[in-house]
């Protein structure tokens, strides 16, 4: 199937799962990149993912494309999600960690690419929740300004304003 | 900032740092960086969700909803809130309905109601429904509480009636003696080819009940001329089966009756001629000690004038006596229109179309009484879920605070 009829024409119920399993494909490894950025926790951040992928699926029916692109769609069901998880570990009190990095670079990687990640990392636990919200879905979850907007539900250029004025705060964290 | 967020999106796009302005380009690598520090899922994870995905997410059984989990899906809720609001409302519809029949029975139906529409009622009422009001004047007796339909119809008749003295003490407490000239008049609906047979019968009730026809004729001709009138003389004592048996001999279109009291009147004739004869008795003792012929034919002339009075006195009691013992009663014999609804399934295409209009009215009537019941509440379940959607999106929110 068209990859980009996927994201704008709702499909037929015979297809439904066919047209779900290409979504899959397409956005797994950003939904989960956003929703680890988000939570900072691996383990949670693969529950969630599933989580929300599975009410995806079966909310599937309800998607409206004049509302906005699947990937939108879907970001905003796990974004939802994630800030569930965040909710519930804020009542738990669990003290939250940055995961575990498996691509961490390895000893024999380069030493300035090593420092260079550790400085980004540092610089964004600067930043308050909405604002590493903003950069998660933008970086991790790849997504276009307008499906940032959709997913936030605030303007384009509101969201262009306050990724310009996050980075430019992430950059200054790198150099401090 | 739209050339910096252009440039962001183009070294995204296409993993190169290539802008001129240093601060821009360091922006790039920011967000090189930022990208290529994304996690990623593991093998294994992303396997096992891609089973799943392939699967549909199946549940094992026995994971479903308790059914009441399932009516708290919003659309469920809604669905059961509306029809418990459309159950309510009809219920109200219904109730209000029967009650405005009833008050509309019981207070005589409005001036807008017809005698007719009375006259039916009795007809409905097996017959007996308007001819239960006379007795309960001329018996001086309360009549047992009778069925809806004959109270209504009851009422009905007093509306289009002069007053009819009421019931037992009433009208005048602690006069047993009272007496009432009742005049009723009954139109009757028969075709033409039953006419002869209900004015046989209209005689017959008449003379069963002990009354008698003082006048009558009837034409049985074709439908335009074909009618008869009866004027009936019936014990006021048996007024009421009396009436009861004439309405069950043909459709009861139109009743009324009306009662006078004349007990005033009664009670002076009587003492008048009280008066006289205590007189004629006094003359009767002085003429026979009068000493003079003059003054016996002083008292015998005195003695004829109140013979006279005496007569005249005997006579308009007589006369009152009859009036109030027996009941005038007119009966009009009305040939009925071949065309008139005759049964369930009869009537003419008008009927039909104003029955129809009548159940789209009382349709209409319970659909706005639904909605002003259905669309207050709605709305205020909007709003609810509104607030309850605006709020749970700002404890999500809150998380990020």
């Amino acid at each position: 199937m068209n990859e980009a009829l996927v994201g704008t024409v709702p499909l037929p119920a015979a297809t439904q799962t066919e047209g779900f399993a290409e979504l899959y494909e397409r956005t797994f490894p950003r939904v989960y990149g956003y929703v680890a950025s988000l939570l900072r926790d691996r383990s949670a951040a693969e529950d969630v993912t599933a989580q929300a992928f599975e009410r995806a699926y079966r909310k599937r029916r309800s998607y409206r494309p004049a509302r906005g692109s699947m990937d939108a769609w879907l970001f905003g069901i796990a974004r939802n999600a994630a800030l569930d998880e965040l909710r519930k570990r804020k009542r738990r009190a669990v003290l939250e960690t940055d995961p575990e990095d498996s691509a961490a670079p390895a000893p024999h990687d380069q030493a300035e690419l090593a420092l260079r990640r550790e400085t980004v990392r540092a610089a964004l636990a600067t930043l308050d929740g909405q604002e590493r919200d903003l950069i998660a879905l933008k970086f991790a979850g790849g997504l276009s300004n307008v499906e940032i907007a959709r997913v936030l539900r605030m303007s384009e250029s509101n969201v262009g304003t306050r990724l310009h004025r996050t980075i430019t705060k992430l950059r200054e964290a790198c150099h401090d | 900032m739209t050339d910096v967020l252009t440039a962001i999106d183009d070294a995204l796009d296409t993993g190169v740092v290539a802008d001129d302005d240093p601060m821009t380009r360091e922006l790039q690598e920011l967000a090189l960086a930022l990208r290529a520090d994304a996690p990623e899922p593991t093998q294994m994870y992303s396997e096992w969700l891609g089973q799943q995905v392939e699967a549909g997410f199946r549940k094992p059984r026995g994971s479903k909803p308790a059914w009441w989990q399932r009516l708290l899906q919003p659309a469920a809720a809604v669905g059961m809130v509306a029809a418990a609001v459309l159950v309510i409302a009809v219920a109200a519809g219904g109730l209000s309905r029967s009650s405005n029949d009833d008050a509309s029975g019981g207070s005589g139906g409005g001036a807008a109601e017809s005698a007719s529409a009375g006259a039916q009622g009795a007809t409905d009422a097996g017959g007996g429904g308007g001819a239960a009001a006379v007795p309960r004047a001329a018996d001086g007796k309360s009549a047992p509480a009778g069925a809806g339909g004959a109270e209504r119809a009851l009422s009905s008749s007093r509306s289009t009636l002069p007053i009819v003295p009421p019931a037992g003490r009433g009208f005048a407490p602690g006069r047993s003696d009272r007496r009432i000239e009742r005049s009723v008049a009954l139109e009757l609906e028969t075709p033409v080819d039953r006419m002869a047979r209900v004015a046989e019968d209209v005689t017959a009730v008449t003379n069963r009940h002990g009354g008698f026809v003082l006048s009558s004729s009837v034409s049985t001709g074709d439908e335009d001329s074909a009618g008869g009138d009866f004027d009936l003389r019936i014990p006021a004592t048996r007024l009421r089966p009396a009436l009861r048996d004439l309405s069950a001999l043909a459709d009861v279109r139109t009743q009324s009756q009306s009662g006078r009291d004349v007990t005033r009147e009664h009670v002076t004739a009587k003492d008048r001629l009280r008066a006289a004869r205590a007189e004629r008795r006094s003359l009767l003792r002085r003429l026979e000690v009068a000493t003079t012929d003059e003054e016996a034919e002083a008292i015998r002339r005195r003695l004829d004038l109140v013979a006279g009075e005496i007569n005249g006195l005997r006579a308009q009691l007589r006369d009152l006596r009859l009036r109030t013992d027996y009941a005038v009663v007119t009966v009009s014999l009305l040939a009925k229109d071949h065309n008139e609804g005759g049964g369930v399934g009869g009537g003419s295409f008008d009927d039909a179309l104003g029955d129809a209009g009548d159940l789209l009215v009382t349709v209409a009537g319970l659909i706005v009484r639904a909605l002003a019941v259905a669309l207050p509440l709605g709305l205020l379940a909007l709003a609810g879920w509104l607030a309850g959607r605006v709020l749970q999106r700002r404890r999500r929110e809150s998380a990020l605070v």
